[in-house]
């Protein structure tokens, strides 16, 4: 299918059952309500076949491009109709496990995924291995059948909502950095898992910390080789940086919107007004459509590579630029007001300030754009 | 109907483009060269991938060639030629530079090093029923020689009152708003061909340049500046890469707005690694850097099409797409 057609049969689908894909819940909503709606649209999209548009038949989808699962997250981002970090996670973490997964795990595991009953989370950062991923040190040791984690996680989204992880872990020895590491998908519910929420200064409880003492994990969930997990980490972030980037360059284009509208309603049609609207706008439209670009090679079937350390850098440059717009020419909103638009916006505008953070820090991004596309060498 | 020009062949003209602008001791040497590689032809046959191709080497060369007044000339549908030249918006701003008061016309814009031979000016007039473009004796506009900024002197400003009876129709019918949006996108070539330039300079001296027994290359807070110039660069690429054939006028002014301000980004960083010998004549950064700054007013700046973009965002109260997958 097209993409052109596919986003005008979507549209009109979307337009059709409007009450029933909008949120039901008033001002921002808990984690639960959320996620529950969350489920309940990704369930409707794959019943109407929509949602299994892009992916392998082998794991329940309809196949064609994955450009048109670019396309369904950026409709769900611009019509506001489900959570975007959780509608985005099978984004991040699906495509790899396809790779990597022995086919007939990925052909049970991932169908749920994408029907919208399961949710999984990622293992990747320790308290003493966030930038420094490759220092991890949650232990897997061999056993009969299996593996035997112990260790820590945490920054873990959504992982009192999630059946599966796909978790990083120590096989070599300590310093064996990058080489030592192994990629597993381990279920939630094993004995020995346990977590608490991390409250974040925007107020919700996105994050987890992870304990994993003495979790047995079977053999045949590795994904990958033993001390190949870096390579299964390295496969996920042009993933996570074409497809998901995608559906939140949708979101921050549905909150520039929101901007210009309320800014235009209040009657603001100052120069200044005007031009800090104009400079948010044009590095917007630049992220996407560098992102477009970057969408057009992964359908063409080549392989993306740190080049999307650009991407990054815009899309986290372009959403803090955003919020740091509206709360200029929204004055005291954010700060004073309890009203759902102004409750939207404090939200947002916090939680732009991990955008600079996560997955890959500023700085780490722009250390890969001087070594790798700019060819300076190496640091001192 | 524009034509389709392939990869390897856009590569060979972009290379013989560098070289002949490279070689010709002035713009009017660099034009006659423009033709006679068949410029004039390839605007015709495919304007956007020509523009975008001439305009980088013009960017990467530092040649102050008056290419601008075919792709403006093109764009109106008007006669392209070495004998011809057409009047610019004055700076910063992309209304049509004639206003017709009674029997005088008032001229307020630029014109390119070609207007000291050309023979014919196009020059856009706004009048009570729109803006309409008219063939002027380039005799008419000859004003006083100001030296400005740049050295190459590529444009100069101009603002002279003519007599309205000396305007002559034309029969040509592209409008002004697609001029307007056919420039931006070429001029953004030519600022990121320019900001590249500056970039490659600057981490040469970086690599080469050592301090405190290293490369300074190796130092982050540099390595930083000159992955934040790239970054926007290529932002901008994308956008002005995106206006390849008929440009949405949003878009081609985006796509100004943002290589100017990627330009302005990648000038100052480049001139602070390159540090003592970038603020001397002897080194050539201060070309680019003079010529960027001109570049970058005309039809629009970083700082006023924003503006431009806001107000119409504003009056709309919506924000469009722009861009599809």
């Amino acid at each position: 299918m097209d993409p052109e057609t596919f986003r005008r049969d979507l549209g009109a689908w979307l337009d059709d059952n409007a009450n029933d894909l909008t949120p039901p819940y008033e001002g921002i909503g808990s984690m639960d309500a959320h996620m529950a709606h969350y489920s309940h649209v990704k369930r409707a999209l794959f019943d109407s076949g929509f949602g299994r548009y892009g992916w392998p038949e082998s794991v329940g989808g309809l196949g064609g491009s994955p450009l048109l699962r670019a396309i369904i997250g950026e409709e769900i981002n611009f019509r506001d109709l489900a959570d975007p970090n959780a509608w985005t996670m099978i984004e991040v973490l699906a495509p790899t496990v396809i790779d990597f997964a022995p086919p007939e795990l990925s052909a049970r595991l991932v169908p749920p995924f994408l029907r919208g009953d399961e949710m999984w989370c990622q293992g990747f950062s320790e308290p003493d291995a966030g930038s420094d991923l490759a220092s991890l040190s949650c232990r897997a040791a061999e056993t009969d059948g299996g593996w035997v984690v112990n260790g820590q996680k945490i920054w873990t989204s959504f992982i009192e909502y999630s059946q599966r992880c796909v978790l990083l872990v120590r096989t070599g020895q300590p310093e064996s950095a990058h080489r030592g590491i192994t990629a597993l998908l381990v279920d939630i519910d094993s004995p020995g898992i346990s977590y608490s929420p991390i409250e974040t200064m925007h107020g919700r409880r996105d994050f987890a910390e992870v304990h994993f003492d003495d979790v047995f994990v079977p053999s045949d969930r590795l994904l990958g080789e033993v001390n190949g997990g870096w390579r299964v980490a390295m496969d996920i972030l042009p993933y996570e940086r074409s497809t998901t980037f995608w559906h939140r360059g949708a979101l921050l284009h549905r909150r520039f919107s929101d901007l210009v509208a309320q800014v235009s309603a209040a009657g603001n049609r100052g120069d200044a007004a005007a031009k800090a609207l104009g400079q948010a706008f044009q590095w917007i439209v630049a992220f996407r459509s560098r992102s477009r670009d970057t969408q057009h090679q992964l359908a063409a079937g080549e392989q993306l590579g740190v080049e999307t350390s650009v991407d990054k850098i815009l899309i986290t440059s372009a959403e803090q630029q955003l919020f740091e717009t509206a709360r200029d020419l929204l004055p005291g909103v954010m700060e004073f007001d309890d009203d759902l638009a102004a409750a939207l916006w404090r939200n947002d505008y916090l939680y732009s300030k991990a955008a600079t953070i996560y997955g890959g820090t500023a700085e780490i991004q722009r250390n890969i754009v001087a070594r790798r596309l700019l060819d300076l060498g190496p640091e001192s | 109907m524009s034509q389709f020009i392939d990869a390897d062949d856009l590569a060979l003209l972009a290379s013989s483009f560098e070289a002949a602008m490279a070689d010709a001791p002035g713009p009017s040497e660099a034009d006659q060269a423009m033709y006679d590689l068949g410029w004039a032809e390839l605007l015709a046959s495919a304007p956007g991938q020509g523009a975008a191709t001439a305009f980088s080497a013009l960017g990467a060369t530092g040649s102050a060639a008056s290419l601008l007044d075919d792709v403006v000339a093109n764009a109106l549908g008007a006669e392209t030629a070495l004998q011809s030249c057409c009047v610019f918006p004055t700076p910063h701003k992309a209304d049509a530079p004639g206003r017709l008061r009674g029997d005088t016309v008032i001229v307020d814009g630029l014109l390119s090093a070609r207007a000291e031979t050309a023979v014919t000016t196009v020059l856009g007039v706004v009048t009570e029923s729109g803006v309409g473009h008219f063939a002027v004796d380039a005799g008419l506009l000859h004003g006083p020689a100001v030296d400005g900024i740049d050295p190459g002197r590529a444009y100069r400003r101009i603002v002279v009152e003519i007599p309205a009876e000396a305007l002559e129709p034309t029969a040509s019918e592209g409008s002004w708003e697609s001029a307007v949006a056919t420039a931006r996108v070429a001029l953004a070539h030519q600022l990121l061909g320019g900001a590249r330039w500056m970039l490659g300079e600057a981490r040469q001296h970086a690599i080469d340049r050592a301090q405190f027994g290293r490369p300074v290359a190796q130092f982050q807070a540099i390595r930083h500046k000159l992955a934040e110039s790239l970054v926007q660069i290529e932002g901008a690429a994308s956008v002005a890469g995106a206006c390849l054939h008929d440009p949405d006028p949003m878009l081609a002014a985006l796509a100004k707005s943002l290589a100017g301000q990627a330009a302005r980004t990648t000038a100052t960083h480049a001139q602070q690694v390159l540090a003592g010998i970038g603020f001397t004549a002897e080194h050539r950064f201060h070309y680019w850097l003079k010529r960027m700054l001109v570049v970058d007013t005309l039809f629009g700046s970083a700082s006023s099409i924003p503006v431009e973009i806001g107000q119409h965002l504003l009056s709309e109260g919506t924000a469009p797409r722009l861009i599809q997958l």
